[in-house]
């Protein structure tokens, strides 16, 4: 690829939502960052819903000559949909998104680019980490139940500033909460992936306990991670295993009751198990039904379905030098 | 530029460093005296030995390579996939990449494809593996591949297959279907024709599949069976599916009207009351069935894509 088909070098993308710190200094302090880096760049601020706060000291900050787009939403749509809208403004070749409050030391900056050498995706681990004993606790258990899950080892999902290579958003639609597990997603997609360790801003602190909300949609990412990853192409696989073992615990009872009628004269009135079973055998057939459907959904779409990524398709043709290399979509 | 050719050869490769070049020298050595256009599509399935480089030099050698990388691993029926899409021949022939099938036999392959058959599929009578762990329960799969499926095949293990490219390149191929293709084709209705192959005991490298997990099998099959039966009806299947449990619900729903109605007691609850659940699921499976015919209505497959495919058009007067 040419250099010259991309107007400048980075874009760095911010998506502002309920937490950001104050956009001045924190605009000081990222450009202060990426200048090190001594490449062309662009900033990109999208504002996650009304944050006139926020706007405010954009527009303070626009009046003081500085350069950079905002990309307002008219409410918030979380994160990941505000780094996608943010991506269709950029231009850049590589893609830094950041947080808007202070997570890192921008001084790091460099370092998390760099590494795009010899990767596609590099996220940043805060290193050497403050929080209580508790807060760690809680974030080992998390990164520890999602590398079970996945297979891959992060040790902080939770961090906003990361770089990648263009392809990796172009290729991976992030929606919902996804933003943190891009990690996960672009290595199923086969990019190269890497954790760098950068150094944590001194202004990065969580006083307390978060709200039990946070604790629950955490446990909840992991659940859908855990479909994402394992079952997108075979939901029998799934609800086939629970619907099975279901309906296999409510046909033994529905035996037994039988038999206890049939031949030890127990009357059928008398056995509130017999609805019990029922209802068991009657829910694993519904979960069975449903990851059909599922399946009937995976086949009608198939044609949209590609299970792998292909890197390059080489063929040489006598009397051409070069092959006809056709990178993969 | 070499003819467009007529036959594809797609050999997907798994850290098969050792077996490559002599892959690619049996392939030529056994197509090259029948005398037919060909290429070979070597896919490699994300290696991490060799494999990639050694194909690359192949493919700088040979114009007929074409060489499709994966950017890393990701399985037999994506392997398989890539290169049925990216082969352009008129026949498509898969075989194995670790030296277990033998090129020498795609001359008869070609042949049934030429006497109209849409898919041929290779039998290893004299299977060089093990008895216990391999043979016995591939003949259980296949057996009740089968009876499931209604296309008997007595060895869908092996990956010595001819298709016509026109026809596999429209069946969906994805998960691990690779060992159900011509189950999964049969949506198509398609002519298969079975021939023995020879079959040698692996070389080199290490054996990928072991005893494969019964119960995904299974599943699979019942996917398959679903699928290739039922997609352009769901509500039929759903409603299938509903009517035992509609039948016994009205028959624990009378049972216990009638007791009620006989015997002055009170109405049985638990046998009226799984009546009525029963009832409900009955709905519900309906709706599911309803749903089903949405999902197929927005859809992309068409059995008229199928039916296409394979069917024959007869005018009386010309």
């Amino acid at each position: 690829m040419s250099e010259s088909r991309f107007p400048v070098d980075i874009s760095v993308i911010v998506p502002v939502g309920a937490r950001h710190a104050d956009p001045v200094e924190l605009f000081g302090e990222y450009c202060s960052g990426l200048d090190a880096l001594g490449r062309s760049y662009e900033i990109i601020f999208v504002l996650d819903g009304p944050r006139e706060k926020f706007a405010a000291g954009l527009k303070r900050l626009a009046a003081g000559g500085a350069n950079f787009t905002v990309v307002g939403l008219t409410r918030p749509f979380g994160e990941a949909t505000a780094l996608m809208a943010g991506f269709e403004q950029a231009t850049g070749r590589v893609i830094v998104t950041l947080p808007a409050y202070h997570q890192i030391e921008a001084a790091e900056l460099p370092k998390l680019v760099g590494a795009l050498e010899d990767s596609d995706l590099t996220i940043a681990r805060r290193w050497p980490r403050a929080g209580g004993p508790f807060e760690r606790l809680r974030r080992g258990a998390f990164h520890r139940l999602l590398g079970s899950v996945t297979g891959l080892k992060f040790r902080d999902l939770g961090c906003g500033a990361r770089a990648c290579d263009r392809r990796v958003l172009e290729e991976i639609q992030l929606y919902g909460d996804q933003h943190r597990f891009l990690p996960v997603l672009a290595d199923r997609k086969g990019f190269r992936v890497r954790e760098i360790d950068i150094r944590q801003s001194p202004k990065d602190h969580h006083e307390g306990l978060y709200e039990p909300r946070v604790y629950t949609r955490g446990f909840l990412d992991i659940f859908t991670v855990f479909f994402l990853v394992r079952f997108t192409k075979k939901p029998l696989r799934f609800f086939g295993m629970i619907g099975v073992s279901l309906f296999a615990v409510g046909a033994l009872l529905v035996t037994w009751i039988v038999v206890e009628r049939l031949f030890f004269g127990q009357e059928l009135t008398q056995r509130p198990a017999l609805l019990l079973s029922t209802l068991l055998v009657v829910l694993g057939l519904q979960l069975f039904a449903l990851g059909l459907l599922g399946e009937l959904i995976i086949f009608t779409h198939a044609k949209q379905i590609r299970d792998y990524q292909i890197d390059t398709v080489l063929n040489f043709q006598p009397g051409r030098s070069e092959p006809s290399i056709r990178s993969g979509t | 530029m070499t003819p467009a050719p007529a036959l594809s050869v797609i050999v997907p490769f798994y850290n098969e460093e050792d077996s490559i070049a002599r892959m690619h020298a049996a392939i030529v050595a056994a197509v090259e005296p029948l005398g037919v256009p060909f290429e070979m599509v070597f896919v490699d399935d994300g290696s991490r030995d060799r494999t990639a480089e050694f194909a690359t030099e192949l493919a700088r050698q040979d114009p007929r390579v074409v060489f499709v990388k994966f950017r890393r691993n990701y399985g037999q029926t994506p392997a398989m996939a890539a290169g049925i899409q990216e082969a352009c021949g008129r026949v498509l022939i898969t075989m194995d990449g670790d030296l277990q099938n033998d090129p020498a036999d795609i001359a008869q392959f070609l042949q049934k494809i030429d006497e109209g058959n849409d898919i041929v599929v290779g039998w290893r009578f004299n299977r060089q593996d093990k008895l216990i762990t391999r043979k016995i329960p591939s003949q259980i799969a296949n057996w009740l591949i089968g009876k499931i499926t209604g296309v008997p095949i007595k060895d869908n293990g092996c990956s010595l297959k001819a298709y016509r490219g026109s026809l596999i390149k429209q069946i969906p191929l994805y998960s691990e279907m690779h060992r159900f293709i011509p189950a999964m084709a049969s949506i198509a209705g398609p002519r298969i024709a079975e021939i023995k192959v020879r079959h040698h005991a692996r070389q080199f490298g290490q054996s990928k599949y072991g005893l494969s997990r019964v119960y995904k099998v299974l599943l699979d099959l019942m996917v398959i069976k679903t699928v290739t039966t039922f997609t352009a009806r769901p509500l039929l299947w759903f409603t299938m599916l509903a009517t035992p449990l509609l039948v016994l619900g009205t028959v624990a729903v009378g049972y216990s009207l009638w007791q009620w109605a006989t015997t002055e007691g009170p109405i049985p609850l638990p046998v009226a009351g799984t009546g009525v659940l029963l009832w409900m699921s009955a709905f519900i499976l309906i709706c599911g069935g309803i749903l089903g015919e949405l999902i197929y209505g927005f859809g992309d497959v068409r059995e008229s894509d199928f039916s296409r495919l394979t069917g024959t058009i007869w005018r009386s007067h010309e």
